[in-house]
């Protein structure tokens, strides 16, 4: 549920997806017995009422061998039950050196619609589309493109708490998985090529507090809390892929996710997987606030249709 | 910069002051999730936030998938966080699965599943 500003690519005010199987209100992203937390690679499965501030990245070292800094921001309103809008943005901060100048910018507000429309509770599986745009010229020093982007997404969830209880140890078990297409505006700005990209990504999680709650007690509070992950997503250009445009990027991220019941904390490194995609290792952690727990009757419900 | 670290602080002070209610998560059971115990004449639930008892539930089966009988399932006059049910008698040693569904107090829904065990 969160815009993703350190890919660069997020955002989407966006003309509403229309497919609509009928469906009740899924606040937070609940589905049966499971809770996916928000994630950071990827967006989760769910929509609702949530606050991402801040999101802090340490970006590896890109092929100019420079460093990037980004604090962004996500804000989540829900209009109706499983309908969401989001807007988010950041400054970013990218050192100097022999090689590349660097400098000080925000990026461009992205947005997006996003619709909840099925969960299969007995099999906890969730899944979600939106559109999402990242706006151009809305950049501050340049930080962003000078044309809008487009990004059709689809989010899915599943958790394994259907799995027999023989094989009780898996049932924490949850993949998520995203798969997107960024269409850039315009196909050529000042002479060069603006490739249609294609994302996917996915997780494996394995939920402590399910554990806690559907499998075994857990005596320490802190453990019980606790959310081991691995974020892996992916890039390729697809078409309009400039000459000796480059190939797949994308990373490898390893973290930890503290669950409370209103809000989250976050942390992953962030591995790049080849050289296009940077070099060492980064870091990204992030706040999360819940509103649709912390302000169930206000801020945290839908404009319209939400329960009073 | 430093209007967007005042941003930051400021969100997490007014989320962090504001009375917080939330998705009712079970935190720990008796019997114990999971566990074995000697003996057992009802299954009392912990949860994160306060539930209401009208619209929450405890269903208990036997190691083969019967209905054991209990009673309606009731909030600790004390404790509106826990969530007990009674059985009509006490469990025959085996093992037992227990079904909730609870809605707290500010109406969000939540539910889970797990097993323990009576020994002979």
């Amino acid at each position: 549920m969160s815009v993703r500003s350190y890919r660069g690519r997020l955002g989407g005010a966006a003309s509403l997806i229309a497919i609509l199987w009928m469906s009740p209100a899924f606040a937070h992203a609940v589905c049966g017995d499971r809770i996916f937390p928000a994630t950071l690679g990827i967006d989760d499965p769910g929509v609702g009422d949530e606050l991402a501030l801040p999101t802090i990245t340490a970006q590896p070292l890109n092929s100019s061998n420079q460093q990037e800094f980004d604090a962004s921001f996500s804000y989540t309103k829900t209009i109706f039950p499983g309908f969401g809008l989001s807007i988010g943005d950041g400054p970013s901060w990218v050192t100097s050196n022999s090689q590349a100048e660097g400098g000080y910018g925000w990026g461009n507000i992205s947005t997006e619609a996003k619709y909840n429309f099925l969960c299969l509770a007995e099999h906890e599986f969730m899944a979600s589309a939106g559109v999402s745009v990242d706006w151009a010229n809305t950049n501050i020093n340049g930080m962003g493109n000078s044309y809008n982007t487009y990004t059709p997404v689809l989010d899915i969830g599943k958790g394994f708490g259907d799995l027999p209880t023989s094989l009780n140890v898996f049932r924490p078990l949850a993949i998520t998985a995203e798969i997107s297409e960024d269409i850039p505006g315009q196909y050529v700005t000042g002479g060069a090529q603006n490739p249609v990209m294609l994302n996917w990504g996915f997780t494996l999680q394995y939920s402590l507090p399910y554990y806690n709650a559907n499998v075994a007690a857990i005596s320490n509070d802190f453990v019980k809390h606790l959310i081991p992950l691995t974020e892996f997503t992916f890039g390729t250009p697809i078409s309009n892929v400039p000459q000796g445009g480059y190939g797949i990027t994308g990373t490898v991220q390893p973290g930890v996710v503290y669950m409370s019941d209103t809000w989250q904390f976050a942390l992953e490194a962030i591995v790049p997987i080849n050289a296009a995609s940077g070099h060492n290792i980064g870091i990204v952690g992030e706040l999360h606030f819940f509103f649709d727990d912390i302000f169930p009757k206000t801020l945290g419900k839908p404009i319209f249709g939400g329960a009073s | 910069m430093s209007k967007f670290v005042k941003l930051i602080f400021a969100a997490a002070l007014v989320a962090a002051s504001t009375a917080a209610f939330a998705h009712a998560q079970l935190q720990d059971s008796v019997p114990p999730v999971g566990g074995t115990v000697a003996s057992a004449s009802q299954v009392r639930l912990h949860f994160s936030e306060g539930v209401e008892p009208s619209f929450s539930s405890i269903s208990l089966k036997d190691s083969g998938g019967a209905d054991v009988a209990h009673g309606k399932a009731a909030v600790d006059p004390s404790d509106n966080a826990v969530l007990i049910v009674k059985t009509n008698a006490p469990l025959a040693p085996g093992a037992y699965t227990v079904s909730w569904k609870a809605v707290s107090v500010d109406t969000h829904h939540t539910q889970g599943t797990f097993q323990f065990t009576v020994k002979p």
